[in-house]
């Protein structure tokens, strides 16, 4: 059972504003926030998703998937290969760099399918690694799970390390799932492994947002928009590493968090077929020869230097290539610090915050970018995708490694951090 | 003589291993600089590795090696930019400081 800490911290806003639109007297007043340490003793917690009674599924990356019940129990259901004490354990799940148990998501009916997804690292035997989606029933009393399907099995996965920052085997993994309230699919978000020929080839579900229904099987209007010679469960593709999905209170269009390359973090809103424009090969667009074929923290990957200089060379989004590629609605002042996860906040209780987009960080300490731990506030025209204004959560309990975002049915904003904790920020 | 040069050889040696770590300096410098990614008690977080454990000669070593820009393991394109700049006592008071608290 894991140790509940209820520490209260409260703190009166003192938002700054990253980017003013309105004047002073138009502004939005921010509600009072409390930060809460609303689980401890976690060992990197990724994701989590929530019942309607405060019923709480959450993964962590080396162990598996959990869920704590109302009054505080948890009860360990699939673990990892190598683990004690869960319901049921998977010798083929494995954990290692950024991979490992990432995503969960439990089905729009759970009460009636009593089904759960999760998304995970693999390795089958002597097969390469892969990626999976594994979709499992919970028991009626929450103490365990049975009837694994895997419904995706081959996302890909970083084999071996390469001579890359953050290079080791698993990297850039993707890995959140989330259910559209719009159409009813899983939308999946994944990685391109420090690979080239991922991002831009339809043949492979790396660099991608998959759009699928619970049995895996692609969205059948995803073919409609994709170039010829796509798998059909591709939704976008041209991404570099989501970690983070959430969908627009209105119209429900897939907004991403997408982890810039040493520069520009990008926020993007999602349109079917589109091409998020990451093509990181080397001999093309004014390029020579990159380390182990991949230029993404190129021209000069192990050293500081302007973000602007870095995107010229290596652009996030190559519009020169690609002119009809998404632009994305931000990108973090061109630095790359690490963006995860993206949320709206709900409930009247956020006042003028209510339906704001809110873009987690993890932060990176490199070369002269702000490490920038931190979660932004984001308002958004309530029926397209523009920015109005964009400030920072207050965050009286201070700043953390930010991986998860997700909406409590009790109007709170929870996220795990890789301290091994998930904190709740509660407006008042 | 050659047994004088020896003894001088091994007290420097000592010395320089011995020498007492601030450890309020090397506090300073590990919240500062390393706490963002090895985390609050060292332990380690998402593909950043656990120094907790490790002896202040093992952390020395490896900082020294990453202020050198030379490369050992998968993250050595993170460390050795934050390490180039760190003084042999910023070393041996980061190395103490973790190796003393962080077990």
């Amino acid at each position: 059972m894991k140790k509940s800490s209820y520490i209260r911290y409260v703190g009166v806003v003192t938002a700054s504003s990253v980017l003013l639109s309105l004047p002073m007297s138009l502004q939005a007043q921010p509600p009072q926030i409390s930060q809460t340490v609303f689980m401890d003793g976690l060992e990197n917690p990724w994701d989590m998703a929530f019942l309607s009674d405060g019923t709480m599924f959450f993964t962590e990356k080396c162990k598996g998937l959990s869920v704590r019940l109302p009054d505080g129990t948890v009860n360990n259901l699939l673990g990892m290969g190598g683990t004690d004490g869960y319901s049921m354990t998977a010798d083929d799940l494995f954990c290692k760099g950024q991979a490992g148990m990432n995503g969960v998501a439990l089905d729009p009916n759970f009460d009636s399918s009593r089904t759960v997804f999760v998304y995970s690292a693999s390795r089958m035997g002597d097969d390469p690694a892969t990626n999976r989606v594994l979709r499992l029933t919970v028991s009626d009393d929450f103490s365990s799970v049975s009837n694994r399907t895997d419904i995706v099995e081959n996302i890909p996965y970083k084999q071996a390390p390469t001579d890359h920052p953050f290079g080791d085997a698993g990297a850039h993994n993707g890995g959140r799932i989330r259910f559209n309230p719009g159409d009813g699919f899983l939308y999946v978000t994944t990685g391109d492994n420090h690979n080239s020929s991922l991002p831009q080839f339809g043949d492979n579900l790396g660099s991608k947002v998959l759009r699928i229904d619970r049995d895996g099987k692609a969205a059948p209007m995803n073919a409609d928009a994709l170039p010829d010679g796509f798998d059909a469960r591709t939704f976008t593709y041209g991404h570099r590493n989501v970690q983070g999905i959430s969908f627009h209170p209105q119209t429900h269009q897939p907004i991403i968090a997408e982890h810039g390359p040493w520069h520009t973090d990008e926020v993007n809103a999602l349109v079917p077929g589109g091409n998020s424009g990451w093509d990181p090969r080397p001999n093309m667009a004014g390029r020579g020869d990159c380390p182990d074929n991949y230029c993404g923290y190129e021209p000069n990957q192990n050293e500081g230097m302007d973000p602007e200089e870095r995107r010229k060379y290596m652009p996030m989004t190559d519009y020169e290539t690609y002119p009809d590629a998404m632009r994305p609605l931000w990108t973090n002042n061109n630095y790359s610090q690490g963006i995860s996860s993206t949320a709206f906040l709900e409930g009247e209780q956020w006042g003028d915050w209510n339906g704001r987009l809110v873009v987690s960080f993890l932060g990176i300490g490199f070369g002269d970018t702000p490490v920038g731990q931190r979660i932004n506030v984001i308002d958004l025209m309530p029926w397209g995708p523009t920015i109005m204004h964009n400030t920072e959560m207050p965050l009286p309990a201070g700043p953390a490694r930010f991986r998860g975002l997700v909406m409590g049915p009790d109007g709170s904003l929870y996220t795990a951090v890789d301290e091994g904790q998930i904190h709740r920020f509660t407006a008042e | 003589m050659v047994r004088i040069v020896m003894c001088a050889i091994t007290f420097a040696l000592l010395s320089t291993h011995l020498q007492a770590a601030d450890q309020e300096a090397g506090k300073n410098l590990y919240l500062n600089n390393c706490a963002q990614c090895h985390g609050p008690t060292a332990k380690g977080m998402a593909s950043f590795p656990s120094l907790a454990g490790r002896d202040a000669s093992y952390l020395k070593s490896r900082l020294e090696t990453y202020r050198a820009g030379e490369r050992v393991g998968a993250n050595s394109g993170l460390m050795i930019p934050n390490a180039r700049n760190l003084s042999d006592e910023d070393i041996t008071n980061l190395s103490g400081f973790i190796s003393q608290n962080f077990k």
